[in-house]
């Protein structure tokens, strides 16, 4: 009964969150350069739209290409369930952990790139490669900074990361934790395709990366891959801000109003990441493919001095 | 109280290899000058707590003139001087940047492991402080010598200025209000030297690339 609870909420505020993350930080970039934009809710009404479209698939394309689009959203819909929304109503021995949650990802990474080979047109493969060389420079980063927050709580699993995070009252005063704030959200905008490392909004061949695997995606597989992006991304800011920003100790009430009070905590929460994100997004241009491995080594020694931080001086002076 | 300044020195450091990743002249005056207003930033928070304590306020007149000296008036000199001489797109430094971001990162663990434990400071705190900010002058060197341009020396030299700075200032919680403002105004003047240089050097060899000095000039 409580598994099904959790899983039924976990899923609804993920899946329904997610599209509105990309409405809110395309209304910001719109609102920047003096346009209206388009509403918030805009890609829930694309995402609606294809559903209900034909795909049309290429004649010398094998299976990989129809079973990508299912893969990599049940890949990014498994992983949802990994990343608690609240404190308030997760599951002690929830199975799977940190590590867990990033094997999740590369197997979706892995038959999209796959998928994108698999038509053999020139920019599926071009897509495919960058993707490879930028997934390879992030994860060593993602990594390190799970690993240093796991030691410092004694575990991996998430939801015994996020009640002993609660314990330190406001974690981002501490030295450890601001750096891999910053080197997680270094990650976040490279994993999810945003400006600094790839353009999301465009269509010029010699600049996308994540648009060029989609390319000869339509209808419903595509549909079925936005989706899977936007759910990614959420997860993503999830395990940020219930990680590294927790507010859930705040709460002195129980039951279902605790259970709603955290939630609305969780939504401010993302929505200021949204907004940091579009922010950076907004004040930076796209970087040349090959000046990316500067900002992977940049997140990549923000996770390592935290590491390092915790291993010479025995953690945190709370 | 400590708990900022703990943060507040990991967040100078960052801003050191943040210097370091930069590719070009504009961005790492940016940089600097973002390190710069960190550094005012901690000295403000020091000397409240100084003021608070035993009522010294030198380090809130120290803050004001570092935001003066060191946010608003050396950048700016830099960027003028920057904007003066010609533009030529050249390979600025000896590595890439990868590799010196990594170089950076050698740095601070051998920085870590061989003074993070130094008796005399007993608290672990004060350790971590003096630990980041001996980083900075370390990171300071390197920069200096990994860059070409002559503003990227005399930025570099900076970075080294605002390492030991801020290690007096973490350690001995304030030096005396004079060395202070000695040390400041010595800086001012050597940048507005250092700046004439600049022209000086552009002038003879048409470029600000400091390989060149090599060359036999009539």
């Amino acid at each position: 009964m409580r598994s099904l609870v959790y899983i039924s909420v976990q899923l609804s505020v993920i899946l329904l969150v997610a599209p509105l993350v990309n409405g809110i930080i395309g209304k910001v970039k719109a609102l920047s350069q003096k346009r209206k934009g388009a509403p918030f809710l805009q890609m829930y009404f694309d995402i609606l739209k294809l559903l209900k479209k034909n795909s049309v698939v290429s004649d010398t394309s094998s299976w990989v290409f129809k079973a990508a689009p299912y893969i990599f959203f049940s890949s990014a819909t498994a992983a949802a369930l990994l990343v608690p929304v609240s404190t308030t109503i997760m599951l002690q021995g929830l199975p799977g952990d940190a590590i867990m949650l990033i094997s999740v990802f590369a197997l979706g990474r892995f038959f999209m790139m796959a998928a994108a080979l698999d038509t053999g047109s020139t920019f599926g493969g071009m897509g495919s490669s960058r993707e490879a060389m930028i997934s390879s420079l992030i994860e060593p980063s993602i990594l390190v900074s799970i690993f240093t927050i796991g030691l410092i709580c004694k575990s991996t699993s998430l939801p015994k990361i996020m009640i002993a995070m609660m314990g330190f009252g406001f974690p981002l005063a501490n030295s450890v934790f601001i750096l891999t704030f910053f080197a997680l959200l270094i990650i976040i905008i490279a994993e999810t395709s945003r400006i600094p490392v790839d353009d999301p909004s465009t269509h010029l061949e010699l600049t996308m990366v994540h648009e060029a695997m989609l390319l000869e995606y339509s209808g419903r597989h595509l549909a079925l891959m936005e989706y899977g992006a936007a759910v990614k991304q959420l997860v993503f800011i999830t395990l940020l801000v219930n990680v590294l920003i927790p507010t859930d100790q705040l709460i002195s009430i129980a039951g279902v109003g605790a259970v709603a009070i955290s939630l609305v905590f969780y939504l401010i929460k993302v929505i200021f990441i949204s907004l940091l994100i579009a922010v950076i997004e907004v004040n930076t241009v796209k970087y040349r493919v090959f000046s990316i491995p500067n900002l992977a080594a940049l997140a990549f020694i923000l996770a390592f001095i935290g590491f390092l931080q915790y291993f010479v001086f025995g953690g945190i002076y709370v | 109280m400590s708990d900022f300044s703990n943060t507040l020195s990991t967040l100078i450091l960052l801003s050191a290899v943040l210097l370091m990743a930069c590719k070009r002249t504009k961005s790492y005056i940016k940089s600097f000058r973002l390190q710069s207003f960190l550094i005012a930033l901690a000295a403000g928070v020091m000397g409240t707590g100084n003021m608070l304590k035993d009522g010294q306020f030198e380090l809130i007149v120290v803050c004001l003139i570092t935001i003066i000296l060191k946010v608003i008036l050396i950048p700016n000199i830099l960027i003028k001087t920057e904007a003066k001489v010609e533009h030529k797109v050249e390979k600025d430094f000896i590595l890439n940047i990868p590799i010196l971001v990594i170089i950076c990162c050698v740095l601070i663990v051998f920085i870590y492991a061989s003074i993070s434990n130094i008796e005399g400071l007993n608290e672990g705190s004060v350790n971590l402080q003096m630990v980041n900010s001996i980083s900075i002058i370390l990171i300071g060197l390197l920069f200096m010598i990994s860059r070409k341009k002559a503003i990227g020396q005399i930025i570099g030299f900076l970075v080294i200025e605002n390492g030991l700075f801020v290690t007096a200032m973490f350690v001995t919680n304030g030096m005396p209000f004079v060395v202070d403002m000695g040390i400041l105004i010595d800086l001012l003047t050597a940048v507005i030297i250092m700046g004439v240089m600049v022209f000086k050097i552009n002038d003879k060899f048409d470029s600000i690339n400091i390989d060149k000095l090599r060359n036999l000039k009539g």
